[in-house]
């Protein structure tokens, strides 16, 4: 009798083996197959990661998907990947057309609540202190006059590389000599951010500003970053006022969201 | 006492089993059907664990939603008044990896921090009390287990076992596939982080998995998910193999009648309540115990208890 039982409980475990074995081969094919085709890179190239993003090898694995980079953004710029955005499910990223990074939260907080820092904050941090000691001193170890929040924030966010923008040359407004006035996105859509010359620290809706520009210069005047990352310069032909990104982009897409034709003129393209 | 706390006495020889003199029904002088029936609409400790659970689950969703940001981010990992919890199999995955790839340096303190103190909590509270007052789809599971029941008791469908020991399979299967393919595979099919998502940042396509696990538990087989898969339960089975916090059993109080067994989640768990199987006077209910309480709910003789190992009961 107990033989028996026990002849049962065997051939039992290794049905249950067996199941279970068949469960994960098929479970490891499919991650097979997702991991392959997202080794391809992004599938989805006007989504970005959010900024201080690792590489993508590392990011699959390293991020837990927990949201709390969801949740800490002022804005709601990101958010987690759905099943068939093309990017690893649950993941976060940043789709700058429809809601841009724009800086309002001032010290990257989604980079420092990161846990397992795949959103890795220590760049930043060097980045912010090295520059809170030169500021200091240049100002001859005068603390009254660095202001180091102010200094740190700025250093911070000028290293952010979440990709760089580029023009389409043949639908951006300015190349083709036009200029642009009234409400850039339409009055129904919802994006929000801080304008360069907002005294206001949070960020405010892009429907309640009108613009009359001409020619069209809007993802140059409500760059976050300013003149390092782009400025108007003078066509070739010299006849024209066109955009042109400089190395200190820093890929936050607010270009991206401003832009008031159909399909956006600038884009940003991930590193 | 000491034994008591570390022993679980399943190896000993057993006691006889109690005459009718010794039973608490005659003790009592309650005849056995009165007494057994004294208890069967209690549902005390289910009702504050439905609570608890629903409680912090929307504590979670009122956080993101309403801002109150008391307690962020989702049960995959979270921060409760800024002090970081990581759920411990996402993390141990992670660690597997990352330890493969010397990615595990780049950890932050706030991971270590959040991973140790969320041991540290459930080693207290039990273990797998996580599974029972925190977990979403225990709840869910709970309902999917009543309508089994009723259809296993029209004989509609029959029920189906495995070996409990598909768990373990399951536990170190997935560990070694994220590290294969480097990728947290299993929070692919994670119930809990499905749903605790779903929840806080909207449905996702993955819900359908979800039904169709439930499904299979309605129709094939009770509690399938949670008796033979998640490796979160296993994970916090680990963790809570010594807890203080445990059900405590009374043998002079028990009537030998299985209520508890019946409605328990994972029955081997309450093996010395049989009758002539207890070795002590007092067990506790091993590893696998989530702590639910409906055991406590139901026995009519009160012999299973909340309690602190080895201290009086709680209860």
């Amino acid at each position: 009798m107990e033989k028996e039982q026990t002849e049962i409980s065997r051939r039992e475990f290794f049905k249950s083996g067996l199941t279970a074995a068949g469960a994960l081969a098929v479970v490891g094919t499919g991650a097979f197959w997702l991991n392959h085709l997202t080794a391809e890179g992004r599938i989805r190239h006007d989504f970005l990661r959010p900024p201080g993003a690792i590489d993508e090898d590392e990011f699959m694995y390293g991020c837990i998907k927990c949201g709390l980079c969801v949740q800490i953004c002022p804005v709601q710029a990101i958010k987690l990947a759905k099943a068939g955005e093309g990017l690893a499910f649950g993941t976060p990223y940043i789709d700058p057309r429809e809601q841009a990074c724009d800086f309002s939260c001032d010290a990257l907080q989604c980079v420092e609540t990161c846990p397992t820092a795949v959103l890795n904050f220590e760049p930043f941090k060097k980045a912010g202190l090295f520059a809170v000691e030169l500021a200091a001193t240049q100002a001859g170890n005068d603390l009254q006059q660095v202001n180091p929040f102010e200094v740190q924030k700025v250093a911070m966010k000028s290293i952010v590389r979440m990709g760089k923008a580029k023009v389409d040359h043949d639908t951006c407004l300015a190349h083709r000599g036009k200029g642009f006035s009234g409400i850039s996105r339409g009055l129904n859509f919802k994006g929000n951010y801080r304008a360069p010359e907002s005294e206001d620290a949070s960020a405010s809706p892009l429907n309640e500003k009108t613009f009359d520009r001409d020619p069209c210069n809007l993802c140059v005047t409500e760059c976050p970053i300013g003149e390092t990352a782009i400025i108007q310069a003078l066509s070739r032909s010299g006849r024209k006022l066109i955009p042109r990104v400089l190395d200190g982009c820093t890929g936050c897409g607010v270009c991206v969201m401003v832009c008031p034709t159909k399909e956006p003129s600038i884009i940003i393209e991930p590193y | 006492m000491i034994s008591d706390y570390l022993i679980s006495g399943k190896n000993k020889t057993p006691f006889k089993p109690k005459s009718v003199d010794q039973m608490p029904h005659s003790l009592s002088g309650l005849s056995y059907k009165e007494w057994r029936d004294a208890r069967k609409k209690n549902h005390k400790w289910r009702n504050i664990r439905w609570s608890v659970l629903l409680f912090m689950n929307l504590l979670f969703v009122a956080s993101f939603v309403l801002d109150l940001s008391v307690l962020e981010g989702s049960l995959s990992g979270s921060r409760l008044i800024g002090f970081y919890l990581m759920d411990p199999y996402n993390s141990l995955q992670l660690l597997a990896i990352s330890s493969t790839t010397g990615y595990i340096a780049m950890l932050t303190m706030n991971f270590w921090i959040g991973f140790i103190t969320i041991l540290l909590f459930w080693f207290i509270f039990g273990g797998r009390g996580f599974c029972s007052w925190m977990c979403p789809y225990h709840i869910l599971a709970e309902w999917a287990e009543k309508l089994h029941n009723y259809l296993i008791k029209k004989k509609k469908i029959k029920e189906h076992h495995y070996n409990t020991a598909l768990r373990f399979i399951f536990f170190v299967g997935f560990i070694l596939l994220a590290v294969l393919t480097k990728n947290l595979v299993f929070e692919n099919l994670n119930m809990v982080g499905i749903i605790s998502k779903s929840l806080i940042y909207g449905p996702s396509l993955l819900l359908l998995w979800v039904l169709a696990v439930i499904l299979f538990e309605v129709f094939v087989s009770k509690r399938f998910w949670c008796r033979y898969v998640c490796p979160i339960g296993t994970t916090y089975s680990f963790v809570g193999k010594l807890s203080p916090l445990s059900i405590k059993f009374d043998l002079d109080k028990c009537g030998y009648c299985l209520e508890c067994q019946k409605v328990c989640l994972v029955p081997h768990e309450l093996w010395f309540v049989q009758r002539g199987k207890a070795t002590q006077n007092v067990h506790y209910a091993g590893s696998d115990c989530t702590r639910y309480g409906l055991c406590v709910d139901v026995c009519p003789g009160n012999a299973l208890t909340y309690a602190v190992r080895g201290a009086s009961s709680l209860t």
